[in-house]
């Protein structure tokens, strides 16, 4: 009934596909990471105002649907004067929409952590980066694994949305194959065969990385 | 952005409808799957097509579920209008998390109240019904309104199968009028309210059940 050649023939471009998705995923999670580190930092040290800016940048980022974000950076970017191609461009908007739940992560981990640790950094003289950076941080790193997992998981599957400003990635691939050859079933069956095993093989890395992660 | 403003409101409607009968739908599927999954043994049949269910719907992109419903289901022989393509492909996606939601719900409820309504001679039907799901859907309820603001976000993707929902109503405005940047400023502020409201909701319904159970706590 399938037709199996056919998924053969098309399996290098699908693989080829695969590979951009990864690609796209990783490094916008390890930017959202980053921006999210740092901002985290900034919302524990800095007064309110500056508290409230970075809340409503968390509350855009989850209350509006990925896929305006995807495209308020597609046009925003030029519209500021920044000219990416569309694999940048879907990097800055994923790194953007993780960043929000990112810097909810490591706030949160933060803020678990026993207040006496941050009293005792005080009295031994620490600034509040050096706290942060030398004490806290280096705790939060186990506790944020798990909600890390799961942001990679979404960005695998936000990079999904990428395909709506065409950059090449699985599902941009499956849909043009789709076009050019009629054949439905079996390229939908390749995609989510494709995303089944990166998401599973990912989420058991990290399950295995958060075992052996005993601090 | 103020003369396009009415013309964006029955999309908006359309988005407001289609997330919630896919809700409404999920839920029941959910709870149904979810109380035969917790209640029968791991290697039950059901339970292990339900599992696998699950596992494909939470890792798989939403497009692809859309596109599958969108392109799968003519195949099969069945021709939808396509709001009910999107409520169909909506309903598929979120009853994968709400399997999982009842699922935890029923099993967070203790041991006791089954062997309770046990001594009181109820069967395990009548003990799920009148005993279990009650309880069950008010553990429910945070999880299900959260479901909800993702399913409205959900949504916006199906502008990809052409269902005119806000955000493809917005890309035609786009296309007639060359005003991107301020129709997915509107867009965007059209969304934050209904977003952040259910998510508020969640968390309000969140700490009512957390007040309530402390309660209990306290006079144990």
């Amino acid at each position: 009934m399938l037709d199996i050649d056919f998924m053969i023939e098309i399996l290098p471009r699908v693989l080829r596909a695969s590979l951009v998705t990864l690609e796209i995923s990783f490094l916008s999670l390890s930017f959202s990471i980053l921006l999210g580190l740092a901002f985290s930092m900034v919302a524990l040290t800095s007064g309110k105002f500056v508290n409230i800016l970075i809340r409503c940048f968390v509350e855009f980022t989850r209350g509006v649907p990925q896929l305006v974000q995807i495209s308020i950076i597609y046009f925003a970017l030029p519209y500021i004067g920044i000219f990416f191609d569309e694999f940048w461009t879907g990097v800055v908007a994923l790194s953007f929409i993780g960043a929000g739940y990112t810097i909810e992560i490591f706030r949160n981990a933060v803020l678990n952590i026993n207040k006496g640790q941050q009293e005792a950094g005080k009295i031994l003289g620490f600034s509040n980066y050096q706290n942060l950076i030398y004490i806290l941080y280096p705790q939060i790193i186990k506790r944020s694994l798990p909600p890390i997992t799961n942001e990679l998981i979404n960005v695998v599957k936000a990079s999904a949305l990428l395909s709506v400003i065409s950059v090449n990635e699985l599902t941009k691939i499956m849909n043009d194959v789709i076009f050019e050859y009629f054949v439905v079933i079996e390229v939908l069956l390749e995609a989510t065969i494709m995303y089944l095993l990166i998401i599973s093989v990912l989420v058991y890395i990290s399950r295995y990385f958060e075992k052996k992660l005993v601090i | 952005m103020v003369e396009v403003f009415p013309r964006l409101l029955p999309p908006l409607w359309v988005t407001i409808k289609v997330s919630f009968i896919s809700l409404f739908l999920a839920f029941f599927i959910g709870l149904f799957f979810g109380s035969i999954n917790s209640v029968f043994s791991k290697l039950n049949p059901i339970n292990l097509v339900s599992r696998f269910y699950v596992w494909i719907v939470l890792c798989t992109p939403i497009i692809i579920q859309i596109y599958a419903a969108y392109l799968l289901l003519p195949k099969i022989g069945i021709k939808l209008d396509v709001f009910w393509v999107g409520v169909i492909a909506l309903t598929f996606n979120s009853a994968g998390y709400q399997i999982e939601i009842s699922r935890a719900s029923i099993t967070s409820i203790d041991k006791g109240q089954y062997e309770a309504s046990k001594t009181l001679g109820m069967g395990l039907f009548t003990t799920m019904i009148y005993i279990i799901i009650p309880q069950a859907i008010k553990r429910m309820l945070p999880a299900t309104a959260n479901e909800a603001s993702h399913l409205i976000k959900a949504s916006a993707v199906l502008s990809v199968i052409a269902l005119l929902e806000l955000h493809k109503a917005a890309i035609n405005l786009q296309g007639n009028s060359f005003k991107f940047i301020e129709l997915l400023a509107l867009q965007a502020f059209l969304y934050l309210p209904i977003v952040l409201g259910t998510s508020y909701i969640a968390n309000f319904l969140q700490k009512k059940n957390d007040d309530k159970s402390s309660r209990i706590d306290l006079v144990k």
